[in-house]
């Protein structure tokens, strides 16, 4: 039935530019920012994955980072993305009612078992980022240089994109989005998912990936951080503040999670000789 | 202070400005509409001609766009399909400027209940904060909570038109004459978009059985299109032509407006008049089904996987139409990019009416029109050769097809007939008219274009 529905081919978000970039020391960063895929793409997307893709699916969308001189590149993207959310059904998240709803229903309907198309329908993923098999990151010791990061250096390029997001049916948020900012001798990108299941659980996963120009080096940092929904409240309670309203961002939040997995890793790639 | 009369015209004229009206007026204007609402079934009948939308999620501007596109109240009658409030920034504007329109004119505008009409859900993504936001306490939410609690789950909307009269509308752009049907057939679907240009035109069922000769109709569980005898062209929503149960020839079956879906709990629709709605959306049961489920491509009735929650099936719904005599499901509750998505053979259709979703998702939006069955007089009276002239080309074709075919088994209902027996005839669908359109121009909502803000974050 696509071809009933008839939206302009070429509609995109208002005030946002289609796509942009910027090119330093032959590091090229890309961003392309598009509207959620249509009826057609999303079918093919669904049959490609597996499993249906969120409700907010920016399927056109990317984030990238391009060695020019080496060809090397590191890739954001939300197939990619969903590609590694569990597809099986055994890691599946149930929203908070669940309980009460199941033995309500037990009673009149036994007959309804079947789960339909069971996945982590909460698009949990450990994403790293899309990268060709050579050079390839290697475990590192050396952190990002948080210090250099923290200059008041002029920032110029900026841009945030949404990969995908979901509201989990009205039970909480799942969403996937880069940030990028390119200085003068350095970038630093943040790819984050963030997922908030209401009284249930927090996830909070970082992929930090850092360029720094003059070297050719690359440091890639992914963090995990979980916390259950009422521990976490707890917590924010002895803050202060609006606890709903800082449960409704990440970065007030971060902190306070604990950390459940972390890896640092490098890969340095060859200047032009 | 009473809000009656010319005080509420005024604030239906601040609203429309979206600036908030003062606390003691939306404590009036909740009471009046309570008293009103009280007085409506669970399912509300309305009569087409009707106007359909969908989700409306606090976008003020977008709700401006689609009065513009769809007419402005009391000249269109329309039917909104809950979720007028959370997400976008002017839930408050949005839902009173409704409620409003809804006490001035209570037979023009009907409003059911969304899954965001909830205390829990409002305190969560989005109304409650606006409410405190805006008038510095939580009574304004809690008045608009308690008409929350009395909103119907449900409207019927009888009398509906089969096949709609074409718009005279230009061709959009990218539009090809050659992909529309002839002018005189018997159009079933037309998108137009926000100027009124024709994107798309669908005739019904060009070699079937669509033609006013089916009046020697063997099978009264078929309806056929055009009214089949004049005794039958009753005004709209009469007994006659309006019953939920089996009245035989009228045009179209009746089409089930609700916000989410079917329940497994309910298979008539009298089953829906029998709850108790007036209290907060319980977290299962019917009520809550009928405000929270999905379909899906699944045989019969699913569990989400989410562990609450039931989606439903092609099955599902078309036994559900035929006992109902329901031509068509509309409703709302997901977003679908292109505005409107119709499911399993166009017996149920999703409504989306917040363009561009939470300012960010650049999607369009839609509204289904469904006209009047005496609309469309001329045709039926054009195929009893009286009207017409030498224009009916395709319409006495279809009669000869139909007469030759005599008891009319297998060029009838094409849709259905692998998946229901001859016993379970579907409905013909009503004529849709979706209009479709954009987010309002971002200069009009008084705030800056949605650039990110660099910022040193780690």
């Amino acid at each position: 039935m696509s071809s009933l529905n008839g939206a302009p081919a070429d509609s995109h978000a208002p005030g946002h530019d289609v796509d942009t970039s910027i090119t330093r020391n032959g590091f090229k960063v890309s961003t392309q920012k598009l509207p959620i895929l249509k009826a057609g793409p999303i079918e093919e997307m669904t049959k490609k994955l597996g499993i249906a893709p969120p409700e907010m699916i920016f399927g056109d969308n990317f984030a990238r980072i391009e060695h020019l001189p080496t060809g090397w590149k590191i890739d954001f993207n939300a197939f990619d993305a969903l590609d590694r959310v569990d597809k099986t059904g055994d890691s599946m998240l149930k929203v908070s009612y669940s309980k009460e709803w199941q033995q309500n229903r037990q009673k009149q309907f036994e007959d309804i078992k079947e789960v339909v198309k069971p996945f982590d329908w909460s698009y949990s993923t450990d994403y790293k980022g899309t990268v060709p098999q050579e050079p390839s990151f290697e475990p590192t010791e050396t952190p990002i240089p948080l210090t250099l990061l923290r200059r008041p250096d002029p920032i110029l390029f900026f841009d945030d994109v949404v990969l995908y997001e979901d509201e989990l049916a009205d039970n909480g948020i799942a969403m996937l989005s880069c940030k990028i900012r390119v200085m003068p001798a350095r970038l630093l990108m943040l790819t984050r998912f963030f997922m908030r299941l209401d009284d249930v659980m927090f996830r909070i996963r970082d992929t930090r990936v850092f360029v720094e120009f003059e070297t050719g080096e690359v440091i890639r940092e992914y963090t995990a951080r979980e916390e259950k929904y009422e521990d976490l409240r707890k917590k924010l309670r002895g803050t202060g503040g609006d606890v709903l309203a800082k449960m409704r961002d990440p970065n007030q939040i971060a902190e306070h999670i604990p950390i459940v997995d972390h890896t640092l890793e490098k890969v340095v790639l060859k200047q032009t000789s | 202070m009473s809000i009656g009369g010319s005080d509420l015209d005024k604030a239906i004229g601040q609203l429309r400005a979206c600036r908030p009206i003062p606390e003691n007026q939306v404590r009036e204007l909740c009471y009046k509409a309570r008293e009103l609402l009280i007085e409506e079934g669970n399912v509300v009948g309305v009569d087409a001609p009707v106007t359909i939308c969908g989700d409306i999620h606090g976008q003020f501007h977008d709700l401006m766009e689609l009065f513009r596109v769809g007419g402005d109240v009391p000249d269109t009658n329309y039917l909104f399909m809950g979720d007028f409030v959370d997400r976008g920034f002017y839930s408050l504007e949005s839902f009173l400027l409704l409620l409003c329109l809804k006490v001035r004119y209570p037979d023009r505008i009907t409003l059911i209940r969304g899954n965001h009409e909830s205390r829990q859900i409002t305190t969560v993504y989005g109304f409650y904060d606006e409410c405190l936001r805006k008038y510095g306490s939580a009574n304004v939410w809690r008045y608009c909570c308690e008409v929350f609690d009395y909103l119907a789950l449900g409207a019927l909307v009888t009398g509906a038109t089969t096949s709609l009269s074409p718009t005279d509308g230009p061709l959009a752009d990218n539009t090809n004459i050659d992909s529309l049907p002839d002018s005189d057939a018997d159009i079933e679907i037309e998108t137009l978009n926000a100027n009124g240009e024709i994107m798309y035109r669908y005739a019904r069922n060009s070699d079937s059985q669509s033609s006013a000769a089916s009046q020697a109709n063997s099978n009264p569980a078929s309806s056929s299109p055009v009214a089949p005898t004049p005794t039958r062209t009753g005004p709209a929503g009469t007994g006659a032509s309006g019953s939920a149960n089996g009245s035989k020839g009228n045009d179209t079956g009746a089409i089930l407006c609700v916000h989410g879906g079917l329940s497994p709990l309910i298979d008539t629709i009298d089953k829906i008049r029998l709850l108790d709605r007036k209290q907060e959306v319980p977290h299962e049961g019917a009520m809550c089904d009928l405000l929270w489920s999905d379909p899906d491509e699944i045989d019969g009735w699913g569990l989400s996987p989410r562990g609450a929650g039931f989606l439903f099936g092609a099955d599902i719904v078309k036994c559900f139409n035929h006992r109902n005599d329901l031509s068509l499901i509309a409703r709302a509750h997901q977003l679908v990019m292109e505005g409107f998505k119709e499911m399993f053979d166009s017996t149920i259709v999703t409504v989306w009416s917040a363009p561009n979703y939470c300012y960010r998702c650049g999607n369009v939006a839609a509204i289904l029109e469904l006209g009047e069955d005496g609309s469309n007089a001329g045709f039926v009276r054009r195929s009893n050769g009286d009207q017409g002239g030498g224009n009916g080309g395709w319409v006495l074709g279809s009669n000869v097809g139909n007469g030759n075919n005599g008891g009319q088994g297998g060029n009838g209902n094409r849709r259905l007939s692998s998946v229901l027996g001859d016993s379970m005839r579907p409905r013909e669908g009503p004529g849709r008219r979706y209009r479709v359109f954009e987010a309002a121009p971002q200069d009009s909502r008084g705030m800056p274009a949605k650039k990110p803000v660099a910022d040193y974050f780690l």
